[in-house]
């Protein structure tokens, strides 16, 4: 199946097979660009089995029908191709560069990844060990602590929960949880994969259609699945402290935002540059530079499929965090009262340019592609989503923040002193 | 020479120019190399470069701190600042035509006031990063090393410097740093993208060439040595213990530098000896090798994260790894991995010119002058099991090293 628009450069088929195909052409191109991405995060385990995907992706890498675990690593080696994989909330990414000339090559050897691994059972023993010891060390990193616990709280279920699972759902971990997860939600209708470079997309075309076919299609997964609907959120305005012997108190906020195929979508990611855009952006002019409570504060936004949530953060010690906290919520407030064609524009420009610069990198634009494909199911060209950030105007801003009110807002403290929230939302 | 994509040009008050000229791209970047950063501070002062780093965003004769963000932003600008103990390095990102107002902000930032102000209020930031790092083990692992492995030198205190001499350090003393280490004799401007040598040039002349030279830089750095032996740190907080071992290694600017980044990398880096036979035994999340590399000194680091309980395990496995690579020499397979994979990272750096930025401060701080991906690809091609064999006699990693360890346990000092 073709795609039926011709009117930008990008070739996107849906395979026979079932895969998803977007290339982006871009001859002269000193390296390729290749993101495969599967549905098959942890936001689709079963309960039972939390942490089964992160434990699923030290384990995959181990061992094939054709390779063992350091013959495979040692293959791409060879090539030197960088191959890196990553469970994520709602899909599963592989992400390879290479030069153009070993592109085959580096498919073939993720095709052998993805659709023929062994799962040794000493490989998946240690992959649970690992992960045992992963979750206990997140203690030591207070600022994946608090997302995960900022999460947990405001998302619910599934969306809200964190890659390592539970200490209790990782003990109950086996070989035969992480084949059936392998089973059950890596097939070629789950996958989508974008391509950028010198590359020529009929040959990929006809690679993909030969590397996965009949992968895990017509059994316990009947046909292509992304279309299916986007995950239920009920977000929870919860604000909580939770006590850690820390030097700095974190602080992590978050609302409701627009989700990215929303039209408003342009004015929400203009707001994200007010707040933290650049070093004039709201919050380093307020809580860095003009107070001095902290050394590091941001605003970003966050993206399930369908949803979106704005997201702002800090960390400072704990005769500062009461201060920083209601200085972020003031900021936050105060959003719609003084917006300024100033504060617009700079924001406007920060984005686009960071596009333009960042799309001289061939792997920033795979990336691109592919989260295109993720949200809207397409390619989208860069120069008008570009467009639409630049069209975005005050009353835009002003009509964004009537629409999305900023009252139902979820918080974290994290650290030895307990913050009392005046605001609660 | 004539193919050479690079210009180096020196302004009569010494401020080097090193210029890329990048024609498949349609932007530029930009940045100043300050040669100076923590092992320049006075030991009194520790963290005064780091602090100075932050001062130049902060007041310009011309500019505001307002102003200076404002314009970046207005730019589009990726831009930032870093310090480490031999450099600071400011940096900045546009479209090729705006390369003209992005250097004369960050020329501009060359030239700060010190505002007595926002002295005092920038001295809360720098506290405050100081708390976050001591809430990171590996951060505290990586300073306890230094200040153990190396103590009595320049390079013993942290780049952030501590909470005293912060809170102690007057802008005076700052000012009197400032004016000998940021003089034009001291600073490299560096630029790459899709611009005229020529236009830089002028632009240089024109924003740079009227400061003045200092005659006097300092005190000349001197090079630490390495003691043997151990050291442990007990923090309760944490929940995993770092175990950290170093060694002395050849500079950045020895001929052997690359063998020495190839043993790092057969021995710690991505699908290495410490990936399979520590990581995927179960002993430690986190392993690998490192190097700390200066101009004229540098450590081979081996560390890893791990349950209290299992230090004497990793650390053994560590050990035992590298007596293994210097009984029996790297594999050709390993020695032609780290070659491929430099390779691809050498066609993926040419792509865009904050990239190369980043490689060309390596080059002239470290070899004099920038080096084509060819030049460097040669260096690693040079690298052979001979090489190896010649690295580990002259640097073995077979002796004891020096220990450093962090966490909830008192180890290695009895405990």
């Amino acid at each position: 199946m073709t795609n039926p628009r011709t009117d930008h450069p990008f070739v996107h088929r849906i395979l026979d097979c079932g895969l998803e195909m977007a290339v982006l052409p871009l001859p002269g191109r000193p390296v390729v660009a290749m993101e495969i991405r599967l549905f098959a995060g942890f936001a689709c385990e079963d309960p039972k089995y939390l942490g089964v995907t992160h434990v699923l992706n030290e384990a995959i890498s181990k061992g094939t029908a054709h390779y063992d675990g350091r013959g495979l690593n040692d293959a791409f080696d060879e090539i030197g191709a960088t191959h890196v994989s990553q469970a994520g909330r709602e899909t599963f990414a592989f992400s390879g560069l290479c030069l153009p000339e070993y592109l085959p090559r580096s498919i073939a050897l993720h095709a052998e990844l993805i659709r023929r691994p062994t799962f040794p059972e000493d490989a998946c023993s240690v992959a649970v060990e690992l992960a045992r010891q992963q979750l206990l060390a997140l203690d030591d990193d207070p600022d994946e602590l608090t997302k995960k616990l900022l999460y947990r709280q405001t998302y619910g279920q599934p969306l809200g929960r964190h890659v390592l699972g539970e200490p209790d759902t990782l003990a109950r971990l086996n070989r035969d949880a992480i084949v059936e997860h392998w089973r059950s939600h890596f097939s070629a209708g789950r996958m989508y994969v974008a391509v950028a470079g010198g590359v020529d997309p009929d040959a990929l075309a006809d690679q993909f259609e030969k590397e996965f076919e009949g992968f895990h299609t017509g059994e316990q997964n009947p046909g292509p699945e992304r279309e299916r609907p986007c995950w239920n959120l009920n977000f929870a305005p919860v604000r909580r402290h939770y006590s850690k012997e820390l030097e700095q108190e974190q602080i992590a906020i978050c609302f409701p935002g627009s989700a990215v195929t929303d039209p408003d979508f342009y004015s929400g990611q203009v707001l994200i540059g007010v707040l933290s855009g650049g070093m004039s952006g709201r919050l380093f002019t307020e809580v860095r530079e003009k107070q001095g409570l902290v050394y590091w504060v941001g605003a970003w936004s966050d993206h399930p499929r369908g949803a979106g949530f704005v997201h702002l953060g800090a960390s400072s010690t704990p005769q500062n965090a009461e201060k920083t906290y209601n200085t972020l919520l003031r900021e936050i407030d105060r959003l719609a009262d003084d917006l300024t064609q100033q504060e617009l524009e700079r924001a406007q420009a920060g984005i686009v340019t960071r596009a333009l610069t960042r799309g001289e990198v061939t792997r920033s634009k795979a990336a691109e592609l592919c989260n295109d494909l993720f949200h809207h199911g397409r390619p989208l060209l860069t120069e008008e989503k570009l467009s639409r950030i630049q069209a975005v105007t005050l009353n835009d801003l002003r009509r964004y923040l009537e629409e999305h009110p900023r009252d139902r807002v979820g918080a974290v403290t994290l650290g030895p002193r307990e913050i009392e929230f005046t605001n609660d939302g | 020479m004539s193919d050479s994509p690079f210009i180096v040009h020196r302004l009569p008050n010494g401020l080097t120019v090193v210029i890329e000229v990048m024609p498949h791209v349609k932007s530029a970047a930009c940045g100043f190399l300050a040669r100076t950063g923590a092992r320049d501070d006075p030991p009194a002062a520790a963290g005064v470069s780091h602090f100075l780093e932050h001062m130049c965003f902060k007041g310009t004769p011309t500019r505001t701190w307002e102003h200076i963000n404002i314009e970046f932003d207005e730019l589009g600008a990726c831009y930032n600042a870093y310090t480490s103990k031999d450099r600071t390095f400011y940096y900045s990102w546009v479209r090729a035509e705006d390369f003209e107002r992005q250097l004369d902000l960050l020329a501009d930032m060359m030239r700060s006031v010190l505002p007595p102000d926002e002295f005092a209020m920038e001295k809360n930031v720098i506290l405050e990063e100081i708390a976050m790092s001591a809430d990171d083990l590996p951060s505290c692992a990586y300073d306890f090393l230094y200040e153990q492995a190396c103590p009595r030198s320049a390079l013993a205190w942290p780049v952030l410097g501590y909470d005293q001499t912060i809170k102690d350090l007057t802008r005076e003393q700052m000012q009197e740093y400032y004016q000998r280490r940021y003089a034009p004799n001291n600073l490299i401007l560096l630029v790459a993208g899709n611009l005229a040598p020529e236009q830089v040039i002028r632009a240089a002349e024109r924003y740079c060439g009227h400061w003045p030279a200092v005659a006097d830089l300092g005190p000349a750095r001197t090079i630490p040595e390495v003691k043997h032996g151990s050291a442990g740190r007990q923090l309760d907080r944490f929940h995993q213990q770092a175990v950290l071992v170093a060694y002395p290694s050849v500079s950045a600017s020895d001929p052997f530098d690359e063998t020495a980044e190839a043993v790092a990398a057969i021995l710690g880096g991505v699908n290495s000896r410490f990936y399979w036979n520590i990581i995927q035994k179960g002993i430690s999340t986190r392993a690998g090798v490192f190097r700390e590399e200066y101009a004229d000194f540098a450590l081979i680091v081996m560390f890893g994260l791990c349950e209290p309980e299992n230090c004497e395990t990793l650390l053994d496995a560590m050990r035992r790894e590298a007596r293994q690579l210097a009984e029996q020499n790297a594999e050709p397979k390993e020695i032609q991995r780290v070659k491929n994979l430099r390779r691809t990272s050498l066609a993926n750096e040419s792509e865009a010119p904050f990239y190369r930025l980043n490689q060309l401060v390596d080059d002239i701080d470290y070899h004099g002058a920038p080096r084509t991906a060819a030049e460097r690809l040669a260096a690693v091609e040079a690298v052979s099991a001979e090489t190896i064999g010649e690295y580990l006699r002259r640097f073995p990693l077979t002796d004891n090293g020096f220990l450093v360890s962090v966490g909830p346990r008192q180890w290695p000092n009895g405990g």
